[in-house]
């Protein structure tokens, strides 16, 4: 077989198994690398670390276990910041029944690292409340937006030692009559219901989103017509978040961490927890696209070799 | 064993056994699939009564007791009739009465259609506004935009970039003129352009998804690795 039959014909096995090495070895060391955040996630960042704690939030987590991968550490981050600024937030779900839970457990994730620090934990229904899941993620929208008491009407919240008691009695919903009273939407997705929410909320209240790599393009467009206020992107997204968390923005003065279009100081959380799944995953991922990058030259070189070898043949056999 | 080490077990086998497929078709990969939509079906079930059914509707039927202080309500028996026109939809697999279906499709998409408006230009608008950019420049104290820039200068290179965003916006748009032969050489180039601008696009498109596709692979890793090998049964960390 010549040189150019193997390298188009390498063992599925073998490729696979190196990929296994690229995306295993890589994560038993600490691998530094330099970033500059992107203008989403620096904006994303600044409107989360400067909304008025007293005001609620609407929270959508739209993800599951099947894209941990990023949207776990987005809203790991999304969470840390809400706590630690002591931020009130109503949860909601409309892209899977399994949503909800998946969310809780970050929740409790986060929770545990506060009781580790000697921080007082985020209580149910006192600082945050679950309004669960909503089928038809367009029609479920659309009532949150238009009328937001009669959609929730009649759900339930589970009180720390109580049994199940209507929302509308928590006091994070104290003030709540229609959307328009929380102060950001914050999406957490890895599902059509940005599309949904951007086409029934836009307009009412501030949008930010947090997407998985694959949503980033389509989320983009809806950013540079500034339908939304911030957006991150995938786990290039949940570094940013991460190392701005970390750095803060405006704050020292590496060029990375600053924006000019927006030049007041926006303090993080130095030395706090603040790696996640960003900061572990971000150098792996390199290794995995550099085996990719090798693959697709090494078949193109056997294709271009294969058709010389060709070429060579016909002009022989004439 | 504790609970942790058999759920973290659990997981590993679960991946180890998905993946599996990757080598060939197998029955532990079937195994595990089948257990996989097993739960997810199960959890649906549940979650839609739970969650959406009983609140939404049967409580609203049939009324609520007072609980934590909370008002106690009554029970509106109207609700009833949402029964019957829920059901009609699944005489869709009927032959002979499929028509009763189309009632409660037709509802939704009459309600649907009516909507489409507003939601157009929600989503539309304000990207339609973006595009309005300049192209000429009215500030030349610098190339680039400096640090204490007024919103309303526009700089070359902010003129250039809007250039090449309404370039690249015409092209493609040309792109899609399929309604009349094109036969003008110069829209015909221009088309060619918009072509290959949407390659670019498409291109950036599908190197984001193998991202996403990579950093799920690196995930699971992590999971078997570092969350199981190294915390649960090396006990590190």
């Amino acid at each position: 077989m010549s040189i150019a039959n193997k390298l188009q014909t390498l063992p599925k096995t073998a490729i696979y198994g190196i990929l296994i090495l690229c995306t295993s070895l890589p994560l038993f060391f600490q691998i530094p690398l330099p970033n500059n955040p992107d203008q989403a996630s620096k904006d994303f960042f600044r409107e989360m670390m400067t909304l008025d704690a007293s005001k609620p939030v609407l929270l959508s987590s739209d993800w599951t276990n099947s894209t941990r991968g990023e949207s776990k550490g987005q809203m790991k981050s999304v969470l840390r910041m809400f706590m630690r600024r002591g931020q009130k937030f109503v949860l909601y779900s409309t892209a899977d029944p399994q949503a909800p839970q998946v969310a809780l457990d970050v929740i409790a994730e986060v929770n545990r690292e506060r009781i580790k620090k000697n921080q007082e934990p985020y209580k149910r229904f006192e600082d945050y409340v679950v309004l669960g899941f909503f089928p038809n993620a367009e029609a479920a929208i659309n009532g949150l937006a238009n009328d937001f008491k009669a959609t929730v009407k009649g759900r339930k919240d589970f009180p720390v030692g109580k049994e199940a008691t209507d929302v509308f009695q928590s006091p994070v919903l104290k003030d709540v009559d229609s959307i328009k009273d929380f102060q950001m939407v914050v999406v957490v997705t890895a599902s059509k219901t940005s599309n949904f929410t951007v086409e029934r909320v836009y307009g009412k209240t501030k949008l930010a989103f947090a997407v998985t790599g694959v949503m980033g393009p389509e989320t983009k467009v809806y950013y540079q017509s500034k339908q939304l206020v911030g957006f991150v992107n995938g786990l290039k997204g949940a570094f940013d978040i991460e190392q701005l968390m970390e750095k803060g923005l405006n704050v020292d003065s590496s060029a990375s961490f600053r924006d000019d279009t927006h030049p007041a100081p926006v303090e993080g959380f130095k030395g706090d927890d603040n790696v996640g799944q960003g900061t572990r995953y971000f150098p792996t991922l390199h290794f995995a696209m550099a085996l990719m990058i090798i693959m697709v030259i090494l078949g193109n070189v056997g294709m271009v070799l294969a058709k010389k070898d060709s070429s060579k043949k016909e002009l022989g056999g004439r | 064993m504790s609970y942790p080490f058999i759920k973290a077990l659990v997981g590993v086998l679960a991946t180890v056994g998905l993946y599996s497929v990757l080598y060939k078709e197998n029955k532990f990969y079937r195994f595990f699939e089948h257990v996989f939509l097993g739960l997810a079906t199960g959890w649906t079930i549940f979650v839609l009564w739970a969650e959406v059914l009983k609140p939404s509707w049967y409580e609203k039927m049939m009324g609520t007791p007072s609980v934590n202080g909370g008002p106690a309500t009554d029970g509106q028996w109207a609700y009833i009739l949402l029964l019957p026109l829920g059901l009609m939809a699944y005489f869709v697999f009927s032959k002979k009465h499929n028509w009763m279906s189309r009632i409660p499709i037709g509802i939704i998409l009459g309600l649907w259609s009516g909507q489409q408006v507003q939601v157009w230009f929600n989503t539309y608008g304000p990207q339609i506004k973006g595009a309005m950019k300049p192209i000429l420049p009215s500030a030349f104290s610098s190339f680039t935009v400096p640090a204490n820039a007024s919103a309303v200068d526009v700089y070359p290179s902010q003129a250039l970039s809007n250039l090449l965003y309404i370039v690249t916006l015409l092209s493609v748009l040309s792109y899609f003129l399929f309604s009349f032969e094109v036969k003008n050489k110069a829209i015909i180039k221009f088309n060619m352009l918009g072509r290959y601008l949407l390659m670019i696009g498409f291109g950036a498109i599908f190197g984001s998804t193998v991202m996403t596709r990579f950093t799920l692979l690196i995930d699971r890793m992590y999971f078997i690795w570092i969350e199981f090998f190294q915390q649960q049964v090396l006990g590190r960390g």
